[in-house]
């Protein structure tokens, strides 16, 4: 938990002697608070007070190992849309030293039954609750022994220490729980757990005692605990569970801040359908593990269910296992048809092939979990990946048949798959997953699977060729900006292949939609362009060539933004770069797989935009900037000058990701903060938003990140709302001189 | 100092909406804090449970169990009188399947005498069902709301392709207007904002935030649920402050793990029972989320609800 300045200022010395080099006790917490400096730089701060701020920006809420390096606690958030759960509930069985042998015997055999996979997750019975009565006599080493044979992590729910001792001697090897530390016992059973080494579970008549006992065991120096918060009745159990997890993670009090045990067998004994609506319950509010009496498969399955589902993490996207799924019984005579693993791209497609009735195997292709055009744009669904999912699946000896169907939408690059997967037979489908049901119905894919092959893209003895540049008078011309200037740089986002005019436009080399454009943005007041030519698998280099030089050479060298996966391509369009007016845009590097974009950048002297995320959104401000910090060092390490890095937050969208967006302005103030260079597709926040909202919810965000200090953006410059408001938020920054006609200079 | 944990005192409360007449109708929602979290403030109104009936009579059903249950009864009339007499159950909701243009396509004049006859069973409050068809919801539900006047209906629901008409038909003959959205909170306040703009006060307005069962994207619902419920209490926001109401039973029913035989999968054991613990899970957990009202299909089911409610209220 961040700690604000004047927390720390209230524990500093304050003498203001300046030995750690700031002016006053008061600017160097301040800066401590920033990280900016370290407390170590103070000789003077009591070891009290530095203890004390230790523990106030230690994790609220504790994470315990128990058993086979199963994780319980370490909660951040009291709901998941805040952030994220991150150790999935437990589940446990009990059994107990009063029940019969064959009871106990056909109850732990029962528990084993239950072990099964769903969606990459295995799912079991992980622990067994071993409960001890007061007349165990010589029952209990015999079921702690067969409890412990089920291979489950045992919970010893034992009051006793010397119940407790005898069965750790039998099974604390493998890291049980021992539960069973109370207000009268504590300082015995706390020297019995740590003694072998266990996690120690603590329980109390109501939580003021609880949170006494965990405060006398803290004292003793154990804080390997978890709480047992199962009260008298279910109701009382609600409370205590939502109240710990309450106090430890909005009040920051950290003396609850311990996973907790829910006993559903004392609170619904006999009732195994009240269990698992009760489990359900504890589920979702706060139980880290979860006893009941028995569970069988019936009510296994939708719980194990839920608890995957609440555990997801909610900005990852859902995704599907790559492979082969055949349908409406497809064998391997069946054609293929390809998409990518976003969960609803998979839903939709395969949902309306069972509708068709025909019987195709349907091929779930690694890419991220981003939906077809993304995925495309982003370079994770091309011909190399295809390819690579080819070879990595072994299809060709899998399947028999030789046709392959592919997304309408990426119609663009059968060519380029074509080319990389000569035995199949590569078709373009349908655009849109409902257009499915007639296509297959009607056999449009084996009609033109039957058609002579058309010939791929222009190219002449195996080489490509660049049409010649046609020069055309668009009617405007770049004016080239001072390069001093702190106004707002726009980067036009418009010639983007994701639009299928520029897509038919770049697959087709016709200049003519791409020029347009350009005069469009270049008039609204674009300082950059950015050029978006999809991955370009066969073609990039030639097709980045001519379009660096068309644009340059009928724009007066206007200034580019080079937006490819493909680093030959990018290459090959600095190349021919013309850099009068400006450097050329790397766009973009990551901190993940895309890093050497920023190598690419340093290397040719331009600047990249560096996008603070790895693999998906990063899922908080720490992260990001230490992506950030990752690229910077990189790009520095390498020659590059820090404001040749322009570092992009990743604008999230509103409907959809509300609460993140003073996240992402946040983010841009740290950038700006420390000086650095910022940019992003800003209008990515209003995306689903209705037309006419869009402008404004865009202008708005504009002007309140340029208040932290973004120094460009990549946007639509044809959104004169938006635009207007770039130059009155410049006005007001002072980066330019007012004059009335300010908005048409 | 001896601990006390603090409770949370929010601003606002879920608005209390009534259905039903007489001693038996029902009110939902009005609650000051989270479901369940009655240390922060008492419980106004528990959530209630309700039965599904559907159209189609006992042939819509399968299962042994619920064959057994409704044994007898020769109509939907006939099986609202049993399920009536269910433990825990609070009101009824009748479900008109065969209204489906692509189905039987039954006639609104046909589903209107449904209705009726239905109401004349039992004096529990209704709930009426559509069949998704948005353009003969509109229809079945104006017929269904001139021949129910006075009874205090809800119609499930209004959405986004014919909350007009529905409003209209509620609002002239003084029914309850369900708001139906797909799992998107921005969906479910522009929804309750279109229906308060055409005159629909706040207090006849139920919402349907969309269902998912357990293990099939409930977690959509779970965080939808939770910031709505954040959203009315904590921020105060009046166009999301209605109740909720979910149909968990068409859901839960026909998942895989409710529907694969048991000759199938013979270590799942009984199908009907594998149905009756997803239809528990996840009304269990719409309940936990926030919801102040389920719809459920099996009595075994609603015994483990109403078991649930008693014990955390």
């Amino acid at each position: 938990m961040a700690l604000k300045g004047l927390d720390i200022f209230k524990l500093s010395p304050k003498k203001n002697c300046r030995e750690c080099g700031c002016p006053t006790c008061m600017s160097f917490c301040m800066k401590v608070a920033q990280g900016a400096a370290s407390l170590d730089s103070c000789p003077h701060f009591s070891p009290e007070a530095i203890a004390a701020l230790l523990e106030a920006t230690a994790p609220p809420m504790k994470t315990v190992s128990v058993g086979n390096d199963l994780k319980l606690g370490g909660e951040t958030v009291l709901f998941r849309h805040e952030k994220t759960f991150v150790s999935r509930n437990r589940f446990a069985v009990s059994v107990c030293t009063s029940m019969e042998d064959t009871a106990v015997k056909e109850r732990l055999s029962g528990l084993q039954k239950i072990d099964y996979e769903r969606i990459g997750e295995r799912e079991y019975i992980e622990f067994v609750l071993v409960h001890c009565t007061t007349d165990a006599a010589g029952k209990w080493e015999a079921l702690v022994k067969s409890a412990a044979a089920t291979g489950r992590t045992l919970i010893l729910d034992c009051e006793n220490p010397d119940c407790a001792k005898r069965a750790l001697a039998i099974c604390a090897d493998g890291k049980p729980i021992l539960n069973g530390a109370n207000a009268e016992n504590y300082a015995e059973m706390n020297a019995i757990a740590l003694e072998y080494g266990v996690v120690l579970g603590v329980r109390g008549e109501n939580l003021s005692k609880l949170y006494d006992t965990v405060k006398q065991l803290e004292a003793l120096g154990n804080k390997n605990l978890i709480l047992d918060v199962t009260g008298k009745d279910a109701k009382e159990t609600f409370a205590n569970a939502v109240l710990v997890r309450r106090t430890a993670l909005k009040d920051g009090d950290r003396t609850l801040g311990y996973p907790s045990i829910v006993n559903l067998a004392r609170i619904a004994r006999g009732n195994l359908s009240l269990q698992t609506a009760l489990a359900a319950a504890f589920t979702l509010k706060y139980g880290s593990v979860i006893v009941m009496e028995q569970m069988c498969y019936a009510q296994a399955l939708p719980l194990y269910g839920l608890r995957q589902n609440i555990f997801t993490d909610p900005q990852k996207p859902m995704k599907v296992t790559p492979g082969i799924y055949p349908m409406n019984g497809a064998t391997p005579d069946d054609p293929c048809l390809i998409t990518v693993d976003f969960a609803l791209t998979y839903f939709l497609v395969s949902g309306e092939i069972e509708r068709s009735g025909v019987p195709v195997n349907l091929l779930i292709t690694d890419a991220s979990g981003m939906s077809v055009l993304t995925a495309w744009a982003a370079g994770k669904f091309s011909a190399s990946t295809v390819k690579a999912f080819f070879d990595g699946q072994d299809i060709a000896s899998k399947i028999r048949s030789r046709i392959l169907v592919i997304p309408g939408k990426v119609a663009v690059m059968r060519g380029e798959i074509q080319e990389k997967l000569p035995e199949w037979k590569v078709i373009s489908g349908t655009k849109e997953a409902v257009e499915l049901v007639k296509y297959l119905k009607d056999g449009e894919h084996l009609k033109a699977a039957a058609a002579p092959v058309k010939s791929a893209a222009p190219r002449m003895g195996g080489k490509l060729v660049i049409p010649d540049i046609v020069h055309r008078d668009m009617g405007v011309s770049y004016k080239p900006r001072n390069a001093q200037s702190k106004k707002f740089v726009i980067i036009g986002e418009r010639i983007h292949c994701i639009s299928p005019v520029i897509r038919e436009a770049m697959a087709t080399f016709n200049p003519d939609p791409i020029l347009e454009r350009a005069a469009q943005q270049i008039k609204a007041g674009a300082t950059y362009l950015d050029v978006n030519i999809g991955p370009a698998e066969s073609n990039g280099p030639e097709l980045m060539t001519w379009a660096v030089r068309l644009l340059q050479e009928d724009f007066n060298n206007v200034p580019l933004a080079l937006d490819t996966t493909n680093s030959k391509a990018i290459e090959a369009g600095i190349r021919v770069y013309n850099r009068t007016n400006g450097k050329p845009i790397v766009n973009s590097a990551d901190a993940g797989s895309r890093i050497s974009n920023i190598d690419l950048a340093a290397a040719n002297d331009a600047i990249v935009i560096a996008l603070c995320s790895a693999d998906g959104i990063a899922k908080d401000n720490e992260e990001r900037m230490h992506h950030c910090h990752t690229m910077l060092e990189r790009g520095l390490s390498l020659g590059m000058d820090a404001s040749d890095l322009w570092f992009d937050p990743l604008f999230l969208v509103v409907k959809g990701m509300q609460e993140k967006q003073m996240d992402v302005l946040n983010a841009i103030r740290m950038f700006s903060d420390e000086g650095l260079n910022s940019t992003g597709g800003l209008s990515n926040s209003s995306n689903g938003a209705p037309k006419a909202i869009r402008p404004i919810m865009d202008s708005a965000l504009i002007a309140m990140a340029m208040m932290q200090g973004l120094t460009s953006a990549i946007v639509n410059p044809n959104d004169r709302r938006l635009m207007e408001t770039v130059r009155s938020c410049d006005i007001i920054k002072n980066n330019e001189l007012y004059s009335d006609s300010y908005l048409e200079i | 100092m001896a601990f006390t944990a603090k409770t949370e005192a929010y601003p606002a409360s879920v608005i209390p909406v009534t259905i039903g007449t007489g001693e038996k109708a029902i009110t939902l929602g009005g609650n000051h804090a989270l479901p369940f979290c009655s240390f922060d403030a008492p419980i106004q109104n528990a959530p209630k449970i309700g039965m599904e009936i559907p159209d189609a009579g006992i042939r819509a059903y399968l299962q042994a169990g619920l064959c057994e249950f409704y044994q007898g009864c020769t109509c939907p009339a006939e099986m609202a009188k049993r399920a009536a007499s269910v433990p825990g159950v609070s009101f009824l909701c009748l479900h008109l399947e065969s209204a489906d243009p692509n189905g039987e396509n039954k006639s609104a004049a046909e589903c209107a005498a449904l209705a009726r006859s239905v109401a004349g069973a039992t004096d529990l409050p209704l709930v009426i069902m559509g069949c998704k068809n948005a353009a003969k919801d509109a229809e079945i539900f104006a017929a269904i709301a001139e021949a129910l006047q006075g009874r205090n209906i809800l119609l499930l629901s209004a959405c986004e392709e014919n909350y007009k008409s529905v409003c209209t038909a509620a609002l002239s003959y003084g029914q309850k207007i369900g708001a139906e959205s797909a799992v998107d909170i921005n969906l479910a306040k522009q929804l309750n904002v279109l229906i308060t703009q055409l005159g629909a006060a706040p207090s006849s307005v139920v919402m349907n935030v969309g269902s998912a069962a357990a293990g099939y994207g409930y977690e959509y619902v779970a965080s939808t649920i939770d910031r709505i419920r954040a959203a009315a209490l904590a921020q105060s926001d009046d166009l999301l402050q209605m109740p909720i109401i979910t149909p968990v039973a068409d859901e839960a029913w026909s998942v895989k793990e409710a529907i694969v035989p048991e000759a199938d999968m013979p270590a799942w054991g009984d199908a009907e029972k594998r149905g009756i613990e997803m239809e528990i899970t996840t009304a269990a957990a719409y309940l936990t989320c926030g919801s102040d009202a389920v719809i459920l299909r099996h009595p075994a089911a609603v015994s483990a609800i109403a078991d649930m409610l008693a014990a955390l209220i």
